[in-house]
């Protein structure tokens, strides 16, 4: 049985279309990462998933379930981690825990059991009496983590997990997904970590303008582009024209700075790095590193969604 | 094998009724600890009917003890409709309210838990004001069982009310709490509280009919001082069809507003 199935789903508001027809479907123990750009329709698409907002028209099941007609059945299954920490930060971290449960109609001692063994797993135990309101924004995070995991669900939708996180946080929860993956939880993934996407899921899906573009394994759709090749290089000295000089490089379609690197584009790379080594000896520098890299998830994304890229990061183009 | 498909309907029922009630009496929990128990909240609560009740003998609306069963249910009227206006707002904008809405339990169970809470709170400082007004005012009691019943289901039906109301998608509590007011206000002139509904004229009378506040102060009244202008059934059986019916609604209005 698939832990999701979603049949021409569409969503309208008025006459505006935030969701167009998509359909996929994700196994059972799959981690399945669902991309786009704001105002794509990922919140919309897990909105009706979840069996917040009801599908214009179309169908998704969830284990089975029909999320419209067994919006109760379906929910007993999934766990939600949305975007936002949406703890209660009037009550202790223990009653935030207590409530959850409850609203999944868990017995007292396994509601106990499950709630100690996952604030010990998150590193919040020893803060369980504390209210939330003294929490970091990392142990608030940590904690809507563990309330959409108290249900022991099969499947887990996660909106954008790691988001502004501190580095052990990060890490935390990174690991708290690996090992979710490894017992088996479907894990339904959005993020706006590219990176992220690539090292955890086992497909992606990228949605754009309420269409889904492409969905694949992240290497299949790398595959995909392989015209968008890259050059990494760096110098042993630094200058504020540089990026400018590279990009007049012959064969360099675009350059970015990335650190004390520069990213070169090009469909021909070797013809770049023998352009770059002259570049190095008529400026009088040295390269101290070179690579040569095949295209990332993120260039697939930048491609099928039609953004660019500005200075080291993505923008729209609109 | 037939005569066993109703008692299986039966066992699912009462297992959803039972999942329905445990979320319900969860959210209820939630809220008095975040909102209820407040000192703010238990002092503004126990202030309105003292004030009230001060600007009405101030006003010479009628004797003290006159006007303790109308007082009782204004107080109702105005503690059980009062927190889920600015709660769910205030829920809303830090999408704590999504939790809920995700929850595996049904909208119906979303608008009960959400009014339990509004009816706790009401009932306690409805019976404030009753135990004051029996100890400082040493008021008279004809019956405390239609006051007790009085003061549950309009508790309740007013409760109710003020979760239909904060169904609408805002994440201001202002915007509900002015259209609350709207109804609230008319309401205590209407039904029967000040102006007895034998002397108001027939369009009064026939606007009062549509008032819960109409029936849960002649419920309260008729436990004070014997008279009522409904028989007690009709009283309690048309604050159960508000009940419901706001219930109903409420139930409605999420669903649109949330989709």
């Amino acid at each position: 049985m698939q832990a999701i199935e979603v049949s021409h789903l569409v969503k309208k508001f008025g006459d505006a279309t935030a969701v167009n027809d998509i359909s996929f479907s994700v196994a059972a123990g799959e981690t399945f990462g669902f991309l786009g750009p704001n105002g794509a329709g990922k919140t919309t698409t897990i909105r009706m998933l979840t069996g917040i907002s009801s599908p214009t028209s179309g169908m998704a099941k969830i284990f089975g379930h029909d999320i419209v007609h067994e919006t109760v059945a379906a929910r007993q299954s999934m766990g939600i981690v949305s975007e936002t920490s949406n703890v209660y930060t009037d009550l202790t971290g223990w009653q935030n825990m207590m409530l959850a449960a409850q609203l999944y109609r868990i017995g007292r001692s396994e509601r106990d059991k499950n709630a100690t063994e996952l604030l010990k797993r998150f590193e919040l135990y020893e803060r369980r009496g504390d209210d939330v309101h003294g929490y970091s924004k990392g142990m608030q995070r940590r904690l809507t983590i563990a309330m959409g995991l108290v249900n022991r669900p099969r499947l887990l939708f996660l909106d954008e997990p790691t988001s502004g996180l501190d580095v052990e946080s990060n890490l935390i929860i990174r690991d708290m997904i690996s090992d979710l993956i490894k017992e088996g939880v479907t894990v339904f993934l959005t993020t706006h970590n590219i990176e992220e996407a690539n090292v955890l899921c086992d497909r992606v899906a990228i949605i754009e303008k309420g269409h889904i573009a492409a969905i694949d394994a992240p290497e299949r759709l790398k595959k995909t582009i392989q015209s968008v090749q890259s050059i990494e290089v760096s110098f042993d000295s630094s200058s504020p024209t540089r990026l400018d000089e590279l990009r007049q490089l012959s064969t360099v379609n675009n350059a970015r700075k990335e650190g004390d690197k520069f990213k070169l584009f090009t469909e021909d790379p070797s013809a770049v790095i023998d352009g770059v080594m002259a570049y190095a000896h008529t400026h009088n520098t040295r390269v101290t590193s070179i690579t040569t890299l095949g295209p990332s998830l993120e260039d697939v994304f930048v491609k099928l969604t039609g953004l660019h890229r500005s200075g080291g990061g993505i923008t729209a183009i609109d | 094998m037939v005569g066993l498909l109703p008692s299986i309907n039966f066992i699912g029922f009462q297992d959803r009724l039972s999942r329905e009630l445990i979320a319900a009496w969860a959210i209820a929990k939630k809220d008095v600890i975040i909102y209820y128990l407040r000192p703010g909240t238990i002092v503004g609560g126990v202030l309105f009917p003292l004030f009230m009740f001060l600007a009405f003998t101030a006003g010479k609306l009628g004797t003290a003890t006159a006007l303790i069963p109308g007082l009782v249910g204004i107080t109702t009227l105005f503690s059980a409709s009062s927190i889920e206006p600015v709660s769910i707002p205030i829920e809303r904008r830090t999408a704590t309210f999504d939790r809920l809405l995700a929850a595996p339990i049904s909208l119906n169970a979303l608008v009960l838990g959400e009014s339990l809470s509004g009816l706790l709170y009401s009932v306690v400082i409805a019976l404030i004001v009753v135990v004051a007004a029996l100890l400082i005012l040493a008021t008279s009691i004809v019956s405390i069982f239609p006051i007790l019943v009085g003061i549950l289901l309009s508790s309740l039906c007013f409760a109710t009310m003020g979760t239909l109301f904060a169904a609408y998608p805002t994440e201001s509590p202002g915007d509900i709490i002015s259209m609350v007011n709207v109804v609230r206000f008319p309401l205590i002139f209407i039904s029967g509280v000040f102006i007895p509904l034998a002397t108001l004229p027939a369009v009064g009378q026939m606007i009062a009919y549509v008032s819960p506040l109409t029936y849960a102060n002649d419920l309260i009244q008729g436990g004070y001082n014997g008279k009522m202008t409904f028989n007690p059934f009709i009283d309690v059986a048309m604050l159960v069809v508000f009940i419901l019916i706001f219930q109903l609604v409420a139930n409605l209005l999420y669903k649109r507003f949330n989709d």
